[in-house]
C-alpha cells in the first residue's frame, strides 16, 4: 500500500525553503518499509492542496518540472467559481499535470475567515460531470484524472459515491474520522475498478505510523493519504 | 414570510439629517408579523422621529407595500400629506421600501434589515428553509430543501465533512442529506436518491427580475 503525504500550502513559509524541506520528507517516506511504492508507481508521491496559503499550482509545477515528483493537486469547491475553476483547470493543463482531488470543503464559518463568502458555485460531482462531458472551456472531456474525497459514515454517502462513479470520476478518497469506512462501499468501488484511498489527518493516528497502516491494511486500499500540517516535523519524521 | 429585523435607529437618525418633514410607512404583512413594521412600530417610529425635532406629515399602514397594485390604492389617503413630505420611512423589507420609493419619487429611508424568506415558530423564532433559487428540486429530495438547509447549498449529496449524522458546520443539527434520504426512503422514492442535478444555472437566475 503506498502512502501519500499531503499538504496545504503555508501562508507564511518561504517558499524555495518549503520547496527544499518537502523534497527531504519525500526521501524519508521512500525508506519507510511499509511504503510499497514499486507496485504503484503511477500514483502522485505527494498531493498539495491548495487552501489559504501561497498559490499550489506554481509549487505542483515545480515539483513536476525540477524535481521530476509525481504531484496531485488537490483543491475545494468552496473558494472559486466555475470561472475561477477554469482557470486553474487551464493552468494544470499547461504544466501537464493531470491528477486532481476535489473536495466540497470546509466551510468559512469552521475557519479563521468566517466573514467569507462561500462559493460552492458547483459541487464536486458538478465539477466531474463538467470535466467527463468535456463541458467546460478548451478542457477537452476526461482530460484529468478525477479523484473525489467523500465520506463514508452515513448511507447517504454511499449514493454519493455511486454517483461519482456514474459520471466517470476516477479514484476514491474517504475520509477517516476514527471509525474504519464501511466495508460495502468499499467492495463497490474496488469492483468498479475504481482507485481507493484513505484519506487520514496525521492527528487522528493514535500510535505509530506502521502500526496505523497494519490495522487497514486488509480493506483493499490501493493507498492511505496521510495529511501533515508541518513538513519538518510530522508523523514520518517522528522517531 | 419575509423576515425583516429593526434597523439601528442610529443609521436611520443619520439618514434623516437634512429632512425635517417625514411620513412614516409601515406593512402590514409580513413586517407587521415579525413585529418591525405593524402599526405599534409606526407609532413608535412617529414618537421617536418627533421627540428628535421632526415634524411627522403622516403614518400609514399599508397591507403589501411590496404590491403596485395595493400601494396605489391605500396611498391615495396620504396624498396631499405626501406632497410637502422630504422623506419616508419604511418599515417593511427591501421591496416594499424600493415600491414605495420608485411610486412616490420621494427619498426613502428603510427602517429594517431584510434577512430571509422564514417560517415563523412563533414570534422571536424563524427559521430560513427556501432560498428562492430559481428551479426548486423538493420534489427530488423528499421535501427537505439542501439548497437552503445544507449551509454549503450541495445538490448531490453530503460533504466529505459530516459526522454519519449531524452537519460539519452547525454540529447540532442533522445534516440534510441525511434528512433527505430518510425522507425518500419513507415515501419509497429511493429513485430520486440516484438523480444527478447539473450545476445551477446563475444565469438564468440572474434574469428573474422579470418573468
Ligand atoms: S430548492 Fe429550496 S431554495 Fe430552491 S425553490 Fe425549492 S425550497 Fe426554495
Ligand atoms: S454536513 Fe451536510 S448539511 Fe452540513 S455542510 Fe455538509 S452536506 Fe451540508
Amino acid at each position: 500500500m503506498q502512502i501519500i503525504p499531503q499538504i496545504e500550502t503555508p501562508v507564511s513559509k518561504n517558499y524555495s525553503v518549503f520547496e527544499e524541506n518537502l523534497i527531504k520528507l519525500l526521501n524519508a517516506i521512500k525508506n519507510n518499509t511499509q511504503n510499497n511504492t514499486g507496485t504503484y508507481n503511477s500514483l502522485p508521491q505527494i498531493i498539495i492542496e491548495q487552501n489559504f496559503g501561497f498559490n499550489a499550482l506554481l509549487l505542483c509545477r515545480d515539483l513536476k518540472e525540477k524535481h521530476k515528483i509525481k504531484t496531485a493537486y488537490a483543491f475545494n469547491m468552496r473558494d472559486k467559481n466555475r470561472i475561477s475553476l477554469l482557470s486553474d483547470l487551464i493552468t494544470l493543463k499547461q504544466i501537464g499535470l493531470k491528477d486532481i482531488i476535489v473536495f466540497e470543503g470546509v466551510h468559512p464559518l469552521k475557519t479563521e475567515f468566517k466573514s467569507a463568502k462561500p462559493v460552492y458555485d458547483i459541487d464536486i460531482l458538478g465539477l466531474g460531470l463538467m470535466l467527463k462531458r468535456g463541458l467546460m472551456n478548451d478542457i477537452q472531456a476526461d482530460l484529468f484524472n478525477f479523484g473525489a474525497v467523500i465520506g463514508s459514515s452515513a448511507p447517504v454517502d454511499f449514493l454519493k459515491a455511486k454517483k461519482l462513479i456514474d459520471i466517470g470520476a476516477d479514484s476514491f478518497f474517504i475520509n477517516y474520522g476514527g471509525v474504519n469506512p464501511d466495508e460495502s462501499m468499499i467492495k463497490y468501488i474496488k469492483s468498479k475498478n475504481k482507485k481507493l484511498f484513505l484519506n487520514v489527518k496525521e492527528l487522528s493516528i493514535k500510535g505509530s505510523l506502521n502500526d496505523f497502516i497494519k490495522s487497514i491494511d486488509n480493506f483493499g486500499f490501493d493507498g492511505v493519504i496521510i495529511k501533515i500540517t508541518d513538513e519538518n516535523l510530522n508523523v514520518f519524521t517522528r522517531k | 414570510m419575509f423576515l425583516t429585523e429593526k434597523k439601528d435607529i442610529q443609521e436611520i437618525d443619520e439618514a434623516l439629517k437634512k429632512y425635517k418633514k417625514i411620513g412614516v410607512v409601515g406593512c402590514a404583512s409580513c413586517a407587521s408579523v415579525c413585529l418591525t413594521g405593524g402599526s405599534r412600530e409606526v407609532k413608535e417610529m412617529k414618537k421617536h422621529l418627533e421627540a428628535s425635532g421632526k415634524e411627522v406629515t403622516f403614518t400609514i399602514s399599508i397591507d403589501e407595500p411590496c404590491d403596485k397594485r395595493v400601494l396605489k390604492e391605500d396611498i391615495r389617503f396620504v396624498e396631499d400629506e405626501l406632497k410637502e413630505t422630504e422623506a419616508v420611512v419604511v418599515l417593511s423589507c427591501g421591496t416594499g421600501v424600493q415600491t414605495i420609493g420608485e411610486f412616490t419619487q420621494k427619498k426613502v429611508i428603510s427602517g429594517t434589515d431584510s434577512k430571509y424568506i422564514a417560517q415563523t415558530e412563533h414570534i422571536g423564532e424563524y427559521y430560513a428553509l427556501c432560498g428562492g433559487c430559481d428551479v426548486c428540486r423538493l420534489n427530488f429530495t423528499g421535501g427537505v430543501c439542501t439548497v437552503t438547509l445544507c449551509p454549503k447549498g450541495l445538490l448531490n449529496g453530503p460533504c466529505e465533512g459530516h459526522n454519519g449524522n449531524n452537519c460539519e458546520v452547525f454540529e447540532d443539527k442533522e445534516c440534510v442529506f441525511v434528512k433527505s434520504y430518510e425522507m425518500l426512503k419513507k415515501y419509497s422514492e429511493e429513485d430520486n436518491l440516484n438523480k444527478i442535478f447539473e450545476p445551477r444555472d446563475y444565469g438564468h437566475s440572474a434574469a428573474r427580475t422579470k418573468i
